[in-house]
């Protein structure tokens, strides 16, 4: 009777042990949860903003660029291909030079490429050259977090005025 | 012998009830801070995306301006914060833009009439640069616009960079 007695009482207290632990362990799972997607959520609304940025500046290099060929077509016409350029803001003008330059957290960097043309006169990716337009490749790569994140923006520039 | 067993009982009873009641309490406040810092920590994401968002806005301002001055054919009048635009609207009729930072804010006046702000009540704009790029062929607008959101305690600003060619001076 009395061996049954204390028997029951552990009994009970194993139960809500069990029950105890159940509990916490759901707390704790919902709270890591939560917290994982309030990271989330400051890491995403981060990035979307320097998306945002990172769009301007790529835009801001193609029309860099463009006024680059409005100075003198030979400012392209003379510069390497595959190889990386900066643009830099100097004398009132924009500049490209190969001197690694960045903007806050973003690096962006132009690069050139011979433009083809098929039988038709198009723009295509082989055909005969042509040496009156280039491919300009504009990108802009930064740092988010620990990864490297980058958008990149190709066109085509024509000497439209020599 | 049944004296002794009853109070050997009742002693067992008590000392298991204290070490449970200490360690429900020591669990309840591990996981009442778990989850009042987690509460902490959602408010302050909730606040960071909220300013985050009210930043990205700035681009939008950015966006208008680098529009308007790609469409117009001459610049009137260009100082640091003060851009005018001549510009063409759709029914052929000349009009002169105007961007402008006036405390926090940009206006916008179209022939001296003021229109309104470009910028979203919650966004301040700390400082605005217009810069003209005169090429061999036409003209151009650098634009540099910092901007933070008056719902952020640490006041950080945010830089957006854009350059325009006109359009129009081809």
């Amino acid at each position: 009777m009395e061996f049954n007695s204390k028997l029951k009482i552990s009994k009970q207290r194993g139960s809500m042990m069990v029950e105890i632990l159940v509990v916490a362990a759901i707390l704790v799972a919902t709270t890591i949860v939560a917290l994982e997607v309030a990271h989330k959520s400051i890491y995403v609304a981060r990035q979307s903003l320097h998306q945002s940025q990172a769009a301007f500046l790529l835009e801001e290099g193609v029309e860099a660029t463009r006024i680059v060929r409005d100075n003198a077509w030979s400012q392209i016409s003379g510069l390497s291909l595959s190889t990386n350029y900066y643009l830099s803001f100097s004398g009132g003008t924009w500049v490209l030079s190969v001197t690694p330059s960045t903007i806050g957290i973003f690096t962006r960097t132009v690069v050139f490429s011979s433009a083809y043309r098929d039988g038709s006169q198009n723009l295509a990716s082989s055909g005969t050259l042509d040496a009156q337009t280039k491919l300009i490749t504009v990108t802009v790569s930064w740092l988010e977090g620990t990864q490297v994140l980058s958008k990149n923006l190709k066109f085509y520039i024509t000497d439209l005025f020599s | 012998m049944m004296y002794i067993s009853k109070f050997k009982k009742i002693n067992d009873k008590k000392g298991y009830t204290l070490v449970e009641l200490m360690f429900y309490i020591a669990l309840f406040s591990l996981l009442s801070m778990a989850i009042i810092s987690t509460f902490i920590t959602m408010s302050k994401a909730f606040k960071e995306t909220t300013i985050q968002a009210d930043l990205l806005q700035s681009s939008n301002i950015l966006e208008r301006i680098s529009r308007e001055v790609r469409q117009a054919y001459d610049i009137n009048f260009i100082s640091a914060t003060d851009l005018r635009l001549n510009t063409i609207e759709s029914n052929n009729r000349t009009i002169i833009l105007r961007f402008v930072l006036s405390g926090y804010n940009i206006q916008v006046y179209q022939d001296d009439v003021f229109i309104g702000n470009l910028n979203i009540p919650s966004i301040e704009v700390t400082s605005l640069s217009f810069t003209q790029i005169t090429t061999a062929q036409g003209k151009g607008v650098r634009i540099t616009l910092s901007t933070r959101s008056n719902r952020d305690s640490l006041s950080r600003t945010y830089d957006f960079y854009s350059t325009a060619a006109l359009r129009g001076s081809y």
